[in-house]
């Protein structure tokens, strides 16, 4: 009988079933090589893991340690755009640069009141803007508020700067829709539809994962601290693709509770 | 379990498994800053990405995958600008106790950094952080039978370059 080194790799690995375990075994009493070569395959994964079980034991980073704990500090940290505005107001300066470098959880909460600050990053310089102040509110204006009223998640490329996240009715019978856009740290954001325009209720970035260009694509999911925003208000489930496409035909108009 | 309850378990165990995703980086990467790189990369991603962790999923596989993700993301961005990257004998500045140890082990860890990336990939999810095949193959997105013959024409690399053939009987 003839097995293959595979299997005897297999064996080694204890991946084999009962049945494959015995026909290996019975193999192994009677042909020496094949014991010899089963034994090899036990050398060298004792071998390999021997040799690397020194590194478990070093001091892992602090970086490390504060980005796996990292959304503990950053999660609450959703920017309420009143105190936004507020702080930028007292301060009455524009944020300090962004950094596109990793950005410890310190630093995260001055960098979100930036984003709000700077009028979105990239996008402030060389296109329209994405939000403009009205009435004590921030609303969606250009191809965010385009987006907000056409785009479907379903239907939406991966590409497109804005991207659609969850979409769903609020317990205030408002349609909201979470969104994020392309931008050096990924902004993300909860806009609802009232009075005719979609008003940004929370945005927050994501602490920085830029690389050295310092630029990120719109991801497809958005930040634990939105979907929080979402959980307070959100009334029932989310929009299904049917849903939006019928809100959609709505033009977001709110539903009489 | 509510939302907050499950993502600060998940707080404290992606802690406990950094020292593997490191390791697993530094495989990947052969290159200590580039892994730590991508493992907070990785590590930032997971916690924006909870919702995709399929409950019940091994969070070590998952992880796992996000890092190696992330890893082919920096290559493809350090391709896109023409960069030049990393000296493909990485893993010598481990250091250990006593020479004849040494010896052992930067052998192992040279002969690693040999294998083509396919090949040490295999080794390492297999051999080095212990995951069952399956686990190893939905890592790698490859059918198991893929990952059964990477892994055996890397352990044959090695068994070459460390000289093991017939060894350990």
């Amino acid at each position: 009988m003839t097995i293959s080194d595979e299997t005897l790799m297999a064996y080694a690995d204890g991946e084999l079933d009962a049945a494959e375990r015995a026909a290996v075994e019975s193999a192994m009493r009677e042909d020496p090589q094949i014991e010899a070569r089963v034994a090899a395959h036990r050398t060298l994964r004792r071998k390999v893991q021997s040799a690397y079980s020194a590194e478990l034991s070093e001091d892992v980073p602090e970086r490390l340690l504060a980005a796996a704990r990292g959304v503990e500090s950053t999660r609450s940290k959703v920017v309420n755009l009143w105190d936004a505005r507020a702080a930028m107001e007292r301060g009455g300066s524009r944020a300090r640069p962004l950094r596109p470098q990793w950005r410890t959880a310190g630093t995260i909460a001055a960098s979100l009141i930036a984003g709000v600050g700077l009028g979105f990053f990239m996008w402030g310089h060389s296109e329209p803007p994405l939000m403009r102040s009205a009435g004590g509110a921030l609303v969606a204006r250009g191809q965010l508020a385009q987006a907000l009223s056409n785009q479907l998640a379903a239907e939406q490329s991966h590409t497109s700067p804005v991207q659609i996240g969850v979409s769903f009715r609020a317990k205030s019978g408002d349609y909201c829709r979470t969104f994020a856009l392309s931008g050096a740290v990924s902004p993300s954001g909860l806009a609802c539809r009232h009075g005719g325009e979609w008003q940004i209720q929370s945005l927050t970035q994501e602490p920085g994962t830029a690389g050295d260009s310092g630029y990120r694509t719109a991801g497809s999911t958005i930040s634990e601290a939105i979907l929080q925003s979402v959980e307070r208000q959100i009334a029932g489930e989310p929009l299904d693709q049917a849903g939006e496409r019928a809100a959609r035909q709505r033009s977001w108009a709110a539903v009489d509770r | 379990m509510n939302t907050r309850e499950m993502s600060q378990s998940i707080h404290e165990q992606i802690v406990t498994l950094l020292p593997r995703l490191r390791r697993f980086a530094r495989n990947l990467t052969r290159n200590p800053h580039d892994a730590d790189d991508v493992v907070q990369i990785a590590v930032e991603r997971a916690l924006t990405r909870l919702d995709q962790w399929r409950s019940g999923a091994r969070l070590d596989s998952w992880m796992f995958k996000i890092v190696r993700n992330a890893w082919i993301d920096e290559l493809r961005s350090r391709g896109r600008r023409g960069k030049v990257f990393l000296a493909a004998e990485a893993g010598e500045n481990i250091g250990t106790d006593s020479m004849a140890r040494e010896t052992e082990l930067l052998s192992v860890q040279s002969a690693m950094a040999r294998l083509p990336e396919d090949q040490r990939e295999a080794v390492s999810l297999v051999l080095v952080e212990g995951l069952p095949y399956r686990e190893a193959a939905e890592v790698l997105d490859v059918p198991i039978g893929t990952l059964t013959s990477r892994l055996a024409r890397g352990r044959e690399a090695l068994q070459a370059l460390l000289g093991t053939e017939g060894e350990g009987t």
